[in-house]
């Protein structure tokens, strides 16, 4: 599978690379820019003896595209998951916005809270609700946690559904949307909270190349529109030509971090160069 | 052996007051013993310490100790403590208890059942615990749990004869009444067996029907 996304990526427009890097060129002088909207400070995690992430230091300035590539288990899903708290850290901290949690002391019920509502994620395996239409799917947190009423949750919700182009299956139960239309249904669902970031873990792995490709077009089309999003991801192309900025890890580790085509086309590190080496042979 | 149809037509009167009772009893074991099974699951998945240990305490003692001591300790145990049940209310508190100890764990199970992801999404979209139990995992988990809900409840309805050990006028007392009332005990019984199946086996077809359409959340 993985061979054929390298294919498919290859024969992909080149259009957004240098409209990405344009539009973030505008972003970056703008002053409210120069700040990261989220920074991590020494991020660690274990399971028993086994570390996961050992001390990671990282910022992203807001509409920054960030892609994490990397082995599996080297971390990059943890440390997803320990930005909005699914799996607290163990040690640093964690700032996004205004808000910042040391994982050295209980995160207060609120604060998590307001943590989640800046933060949207998208999972590999989607993790719709069966038991809800489409349309209740994206409007839930809207009526739970932003306290709007039904009415203007559902509207808000089928402007997201025309934004990812599946107003007609609002009524639909996820059962009958294929995988890749899930997917968007998540990402309009992720979206309904007007989330400072956007992360996605994984979100085309669960897909065969051709849905993937309708996904990653909503995940450009995103990144157009100046979000910030972390992505984690196997897909070269995208990370290649969709994101800004290019993270490899291994073992817990940041190996490398730097302009997305710098990273991709020019590797400084041994260990880059041999996932990256490997990923091509495919 | 087989009651005659004029017995029949003269015991039927007992014996469906007899039923009325013992349906009675089932329901409102039901009512109060499921939303209790739900809150003893909840309990036992509880991470307050506390809270765990008490519901399985009360879950362990409801399932290890059969249905027929249960009725007994709180009939005729009880009162030694100063406090006297009637038989009805003493059978629905057995009952009840019983039955909450068993859905606990046919709802634990089936909120275990369901795949993280859920509970994951539900957190990440920013739900606090009770939304996320009540919009994400408990529809799920409740519809995972019926068709063995719906099955335990024929027990119930069945476990309700043994209410006649505390003198409660159900269907298996009614039909001792008219066996120690005519010496026809064999038929009195088996009318009575006639009529709890007539209930038993239409219920236990619901029940079939519900688990093949259990989980289609796509068709409806």
């Amino acid at each position: 599978m993985d061979g054929a996304v390298l294919h498919l990526g290859s024969g992909k427009p080149r259009m957004s690379r240098d409209n990405a890097s344009a539009a973030n060129g505008v972003a970056s002088a703008d002053e409210r820019a120069r700040k990261p909207l989220i920074k991590l400070d020494k991020l660690s995690k274990h399971y028993g003896n086994h570390t996961v992430l050992d001390g990671v230091d990282l910022e992203v300035m807001p509409g920054e595209v960030l892609a994490i590539i990397g082995p599996s288990g080297s971390g990059k899903s943890t440390l997803l998951r320990c930005i909005n708290y699914l799996e607290p850290p163990d040690g640093g901290h964690v700032t996004i916005g205004d808000i910042s949690l040391n994982a050295a002391a209980p995160a207060g019920r609120s604060e998590l809270s307001t943590l989640r509502r800046s933060v949207g994620m998208v999972f590999q395996s989607f993790n719709l609700f069966p038991h809800m239409t489409v349309l209740r799917n994206v409007s839930l947190a809207q009526e739970r946690v932003l306290g709007r009423s039904r009415r203007s949750a559902d509207e808000r919700s089928m402007q997201l559904l025309s934004r990812v182009g599946l107003a007609d299956k609002a009524q639909q139960f996820p059962g009958r949307c294929s995988g890749g239309q899930q997917q968007r249904i998540a990402i309009a669902r992720a979206l309904a909270l007007d989330p400072d970031v956007m992360l996605f873990d994984e979100p085309t792995s669960a897909l065969d190349p051709e849905l993937g490709l309708e996904v990653l077009a909503v995940m450009r089309e995103l990144a157009e529109t100046g979000m910030t999003m972390i992505v984690v991801t196997h897909e070269m192309s995208f990370a290649e030509n969709v994101s800004d900025t290019v993270m490899i890890m291994a073992d817990g580790k940041i190996i490398e971090k730097g302009p997305s085509a710098d990273v991709m086309r020019n590797p400084q590190e041994e260990r880059t160069k041999r996932f990256l080496r490997a990923v091509h042979d495919r | 052996m087989l009651p005659s149809l004029e017995e029949l037509s003269a015991w039927l009167p007992d014996l469906l007051s007899g039923l009325s009772i013992s349906l009675q009893v089932t329901a409102l074991s039901l009512l109060i013993g499921i939303p209790f099974g739900l809150l003893l699951a909840l309990g036992v998945l509880a991470k307050s310490r506390l809270t765990k240990i008490l519901a399985l305490f009360l879950v362990e003692v409801g399932r290890g100790a059969p249905a027929l001591v249960l009725l007994q300790f709180i009939y005729f145990g009880l009162p030694t403590t100063g406090l006297t049940l009637g038989s009805f209310t003493a059978a629905v508190i057995a009952l009840a208890w019983n039955t909450g100890a068993y859905t606990s764990e046919i709802i634990r199970a089936s909120l275990q059942s369901i795949p993280h992801g859920q509970r994951e999404a539900a957190v990440a979209i920013g739900l606090n615990r009770l939304d996320a139990l009540r919009y994400v995992l408990l529809p799920q988990g409740l519809r995972v749990a019926l068709p063995a809900l719906l099955a335990f409840s024929i027990l119930i309805f069945q476990g309700t004869s043994l209410c006649f050990t505390i003198a409660l006028p159900e269907l298996v007392s009614r039909a001792y009444e008219i066996g120690s009332n005519t010496f026809r005990y064999f038929p009195a019984l088996l009318a009575a067996g006639v009529l709890y199946a007539s209930i038993s086996i239409p219920a236990a077809l619901v029940v079939s029907h519900v688990e093949k359409r259990a989980g289609s959340y796509a068709q409806r």
